[in-house]
């Protein structure tokens, strides 16, 4: 005994007269562990994945800019888990793992510290006395914490196993792994406390709470002479070591590695304005090139594959998949995991007897393709690009827009694509919108309606960027209707740009047209600096992202504002009243578009306008801001038919069913379309209505 | 297999129709100009046909002002070999159908090929006589709405399905010979961007009058040319309930359409 008495001997019952060196070799064996896992790492091919990342062509947004900052993000996002607790559950689940090991760790680091640091040199014994209780009560805490957590990961992966978790044999190995590790852990702390503390007359029995994991369980050896407890701690003692080391070897062969790669991946975040960014494309390409997009994986950015080896396969990108959710063969995980296994495949090829990786050409590799091998092309066609995948990623993995780049090579190298989308190419070609619709009619809805023209006002605060919904789309040309009405009250300075405008080419590319999307940008774009413009506003949420992000790749720089963002602001002023009730509303429940949210971050705007109409009761549906649930037209699939699992736009109209909503409002004319035809597909016209909110603004601002 | 594909520039099916001041034919001024679609499923055989044989070339002959050379440039991308462009304001005016498949003829007659191939007429004048001309011009038997090609081994023979009104006839037919293209045919595809690439480096030859030798004069003339009637209003049938506005729709379908 030490001191005040309040300690433990560390080492006690195992460094016996008996067995002088366990010391010496608990760190013999701590290296050996560590020997086997850079081993194992190596084994595992971890080398050779490293040599295919360098292999990689693709080009990628800057990573290591502003590294006070990403590391900042970084630690709080591990240590304070952030994005993992979006899913409390889970997220719970695995702060007490997380925490629990890391305090663990500590714990043993500070048992380190103590025999072979402190106590050699300077001859003292600081873990006793108040610091060894608040150390006892610490761990054992911790502990339970990780029992707690292990068991509430055991109950979900093998009790309510959500459909969109893939159970493998390390899934189960890791967690008995965790639980065998913390339940040996307390056995060891138990069977010391009875041959000791627990025994009458020793002078830490009066502190043995402090050590309440370890109490519980001594519970079961009350009857057991010392000698006994003592023979069973050895064992038990080993048990618990070999364990712990087993469970670091695993982390080389297993998903475990996620405990280095994803805080890594979380450093290398991507940090642009856009949250999903599409590999740029310089114009100049074109003139270059002479492959576009990617059909191979060295054409992918290291980064692309760097993302590989953080994915932990939670799959809560799965979970929020439109795609999977409506049976289609799309789950971005196994997109994530199928890069992965094509890596490891692809790397046997490129990487020679002597370790030297190269690229392969074409005809020397014989393994599965990319495309049609590792990722199957209806996986590609499948994504709405809704990048409810990319938000939910707690190691902000980038999933879909990996398939953009397939989608890209697929359209532009091979014209291989769902046959629907040819005409909508043509159309964009021939007369700059989706519907081939007579560019020459671009204006016709505003006839009649002193809607004010740029070619005739010379200049105006704001562009009113109508896109091809509001233009040529008989549903949505309601909404334009709406808007001009409200912005000509509301004495707003804004002019359209009539047969002047063209489409804003993000449906061309999303489907992997970047040619027909940069000659519908730049065309724009020259009108636009044609007349000066500075602030633009859109009816489309994704002519919103396409122009504030997209057009600025291509040279335009605007400030760009959804309609809605305008509203509100006009709303907020005065500037626009809102004074006519609206009949018949009932249950109203905002539709999230993908672009606006998700994107864009406008998640307020809408939901305060439709707070400020004073009509109808706002409800959320079960999906909603981050987590809104797509309806299913975006990444060009508008234009694609539907044909495998069940559609979108029906899963979403349910959901409002579900949540007793009488009218869906929505900012997106794809979302305004989608979902009136799910309404009508269910038949529930008759009980709801979908409605776009500028037009909900229009007439309750008296303007119909 | 070497064939020589017709093609001709006209207005996209959606553009603006405006008829020019004298009434003789449309304003080209603000027109969006595509390849005519008939003739984009004739490029597409000639080019399936030539990926089958697994050789051949695939060349097109065009007649009109330099704008043409978009439409020729679309097919180049589709993949046709080589193209000639007939590029003489001489022709300009006078190009009606027996003078276009003069001029064709004179531009094609050196070729080598086992196939001509058409649209089965022009999206904008559907005139449909070209290819006919042509084929009595040049001495070849003619085919018109082809809805399926298939190609002897030797090349010298084909057997043609075209379609015949409520069904199809298949006919046997000596090459070279003209085809004309009628939907159904195949699916043209949409050119690939290297396609697109390479088209702009393949050669385009461009003739004059003077190049082919020959002179024209037109045989028909357009005396004048009207837009269809824009479409009435629709009329709305009112009436309280539902048999009164059925005796209204009675009334007025007797009454005003004269239809029963
Ligand atoms: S973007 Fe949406 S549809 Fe595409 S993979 Fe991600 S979650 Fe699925
Ligand atoms: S990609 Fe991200 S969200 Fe999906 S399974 Fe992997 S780690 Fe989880």
């Amino acid at each position: 005994m030490h001191g005040s008495g309040i300690t433990r001997e560390i080492f006690w019952n195992v460094k016996g007269e008996g067995f002088p060196v366990v010391e010496p070799l608990t760190y013999i064996l701590a290296l050996t562990a560590i020997l086997f896992l850079v081993r194992g790492l190596i084994k595992a091919g971890l080398l050779d994945r490293i040599k295919m990342m360098m292999l990689a062509t693709g080009s990628d947004v800057s990573r290591f800019d502003n590294i006070v900052e990403r590391l900042k993000y970084a630690l709080i996002d591990v240590f304070g888990h952030k994005k993992i607790l979006r899913e409390p559950y889970q997220g719970i689940a695995h702060l007490f793992i997380f925490w629990g090991f890391i305090v663990l760790f500590a714990g043993a680091g500070l048992d380190f510290l103590q025999v072979d640091i402190i106590e050699p040199i300077f001859h003292k014994h600081f873990m006793q006395g108040g610091l060894y209780l608040g150390y006892s009560i610490i761990t054992d805490l911790a502990g339970i914490l990780v029992l707690i957590g292990v068991i509430m990961m055991l109950l979900r992966r093998y009790r309510n196993m959500p459909k969109w978790l893939d159970n493998k044999p390390e899934d189960m190995i890791i967690l008995w792994l965790i639980l065998a590790i913390v339940i040996t852990g307390f056995l060891v702390e138990g069977l010391r406390m009875q041959a000791t503390e627990l025994q009458p007359g020793d002078p830490m029995h009066k502190y043995a709470w402090a050590s309440f994991g370890g109490l519980i369980f001594a519970l079961p050896f009350t009857a057991m002479s010392v000698g006994a407890l003592k023979a069973t701690h050895l064992f038990v003692w080993w048990v618990h070591l070999f364990i712990v080391l087993g469970f670091f070897v695993y982390i080389a062969y297993s998903k475990l590695l996620h405990i280095f790669m994803t805080p890594i991946n979380i450093f290398m975040r991507n940090t642009t304005a856009n949250p999903a960014p599409i590999k740029a494309m310089p114009p100049s390409m074109f003139e270059n090139a002479e492959t576009f997009g990617i059909h191979k994986l060295e054409e992918y950015s290291w980064k692309d594959l760097f993302d590989t080896e953080a994915c932990m396969r939670c799959g809560r990108c799965v979970a929020v998949c439109p795609a999977f959710n409506t049976d289609k063969p799309l789950l971005p995980r196994d997109v994530i995991q199928n890069l992965r296994t094509h890596l490891e495949a692809k790397s046997k090829f490129a990487i020679d007897k002597d370790g030297k990786a190269r690229i392969l050409p074409d005809e020397e590799y014989t393994g599965p393709a990319l495309i049609g091998g590792a990722i199957e092309k209806d996986t590609i066609w499948s994504c709405t690009t809704c990048m409810a995948c990319v938000e939910a990623c707690p190691a902000y993995i980038s999933q879909f827009p990996k398939l953009i780049d397939l989608r890209r090579y697929l359209a532009m190298m091979e014209s291989d694509f769902p046959e629907e989308v040819q005409v909508v190419f043509k159309g964009m070609e021939n007369n700059s919108n989706p519907w081939s619709i007579g560019a020459h009619s671009r204006a016709d809805w505003a006839k009649e309606l002193n809607v004010p023209l740029m070619s005739q006002k010379g200049s105006a605060e704001y562009l009113f960027y109508v896109g091809c919904a509001g233009a040529f789309d008989d549903l949505n040309k309601k909404v334009a209707v709406a808007l001009a009405k409200i912005f000509n009250a509301a004495g707003l300075d804004y002019a359209i740009l009539g047969t002047e405008e063209g489409c804003c080419g993000d449906s061309a590319k999303k489907i992997g047209n970047e040619y027909v999307f940069q000659t519908l940008a730049t065309t724009n774009i020259g009108v636009f600096d044609g007349y000066n413009v500075k602030k633009i506003i859109t009816m489309c949420p994704h002519g919103y992202n396409t122009i504030k992000y997209d057009y600025k790749e291509l040279g335009g720089n605007y400030e760009v504002y959804h309609y809605t963002e305008i509203l509100d602001e006009l709303i907020k002023s005065g500037k626009l009243t809102l004074k006519t009730p609206i009949e018949g509303l009932g249950t109203m429940a905002y539709h999230d578009s993908c672009y606006l949210g998700r994107y864009n971050k406008v998640y307020d705007q809408p939901r305060n306008i439709l707070g400020a109409l004073n009509s109808g009761t706002l409800v959320e549906m079960a999906s909603n801001h981050e987590k809104s649930f797509c309806c299913g037209a975006g990444g060009g699939r508008m234009w694609m038919e539907e044909n495998l699992g069940t559609r979108i736009n029906q899963k979403r109209t349910k959901e409002a069913i579900d949540a007793g909503v009488k009218t869906i409002c929505t900012a997106c004319p794809f979302c305004y379309t989608m979902l009136t035809d799910g309404i009508k597909e269910l038949e529930k016209g008759e009980s709801m209505q979908a409605v776009d909110i500028a037009q909900l603004v229009a007439k309750a601002a008296g303007l119909e | 297999m070497n064939t020589v594909v017709c093609l001709k520039q006209v207005p996209d099916t959606e553009t603006l129709i405006k008829i020019n001041a004298e009434g003789t034919g449309i304003v080209t001024e603000g027109v969006k100009w595509v390849m005519s679609p008939y003739d984009e499923f004739a490029v597409e055989e000639a080019l399936r046909q030539k990926e089958k044989a697994g050789a051949g070339s695939v060349t097109l002959v065009s007649l009109g002002p330099d704008r043409v050379i978009e439409a020729i440039r679309t097919a180049l991308a589709m993949g046709a070999d080589t193209a000639v462009h007939v590029n003489d304001p001489a022709f300009a005016a006078k190009a009606d159908p027996y003078a276009t498949a003069t001029v064709l003829a004179a531009a094609i007659k050196d070729a080598t090929y086992d196939a001509i191939f058409c649209g089965k007429q022009a999206m904008d004048d559907d005139a449909g006589q070209v290819a006919s001309i042509l084929g009595e011009l040049l001495g070849l038997p003619v085919v018109t709405m082809v809805t399926k090609l298939e190609v002897s081994a030797d090349k010298k023979t084909a057997t043609v399905t075209r379609e015949v009104e409520g069904g199809q006839a298949i006919i046997d037919v000596p090459l070279p010979a003209v085809l004309t293209a009628q939907k159904g045919l195949n699916e043209p595809r949409y050119a690939s961007l290297p396609g697109i690439m390479k088209a702009k480096k393949k050669p385009v030859t461009v003739k004059t009058a003077a190049d082919l030798g020959v002179s024209v004069e037109p045989m028909t003339i357009i005396k004048s040319m009207t837009l269809p009637p824009a479409r009435q209003a629709g009329k709305k049938i009112e009436g309280d309930d539902s048999d009164a506005k059925a005796v209204a729709l009675a009334k007025a379908l007797h009454e005003e359409a004269k239809l029963i």
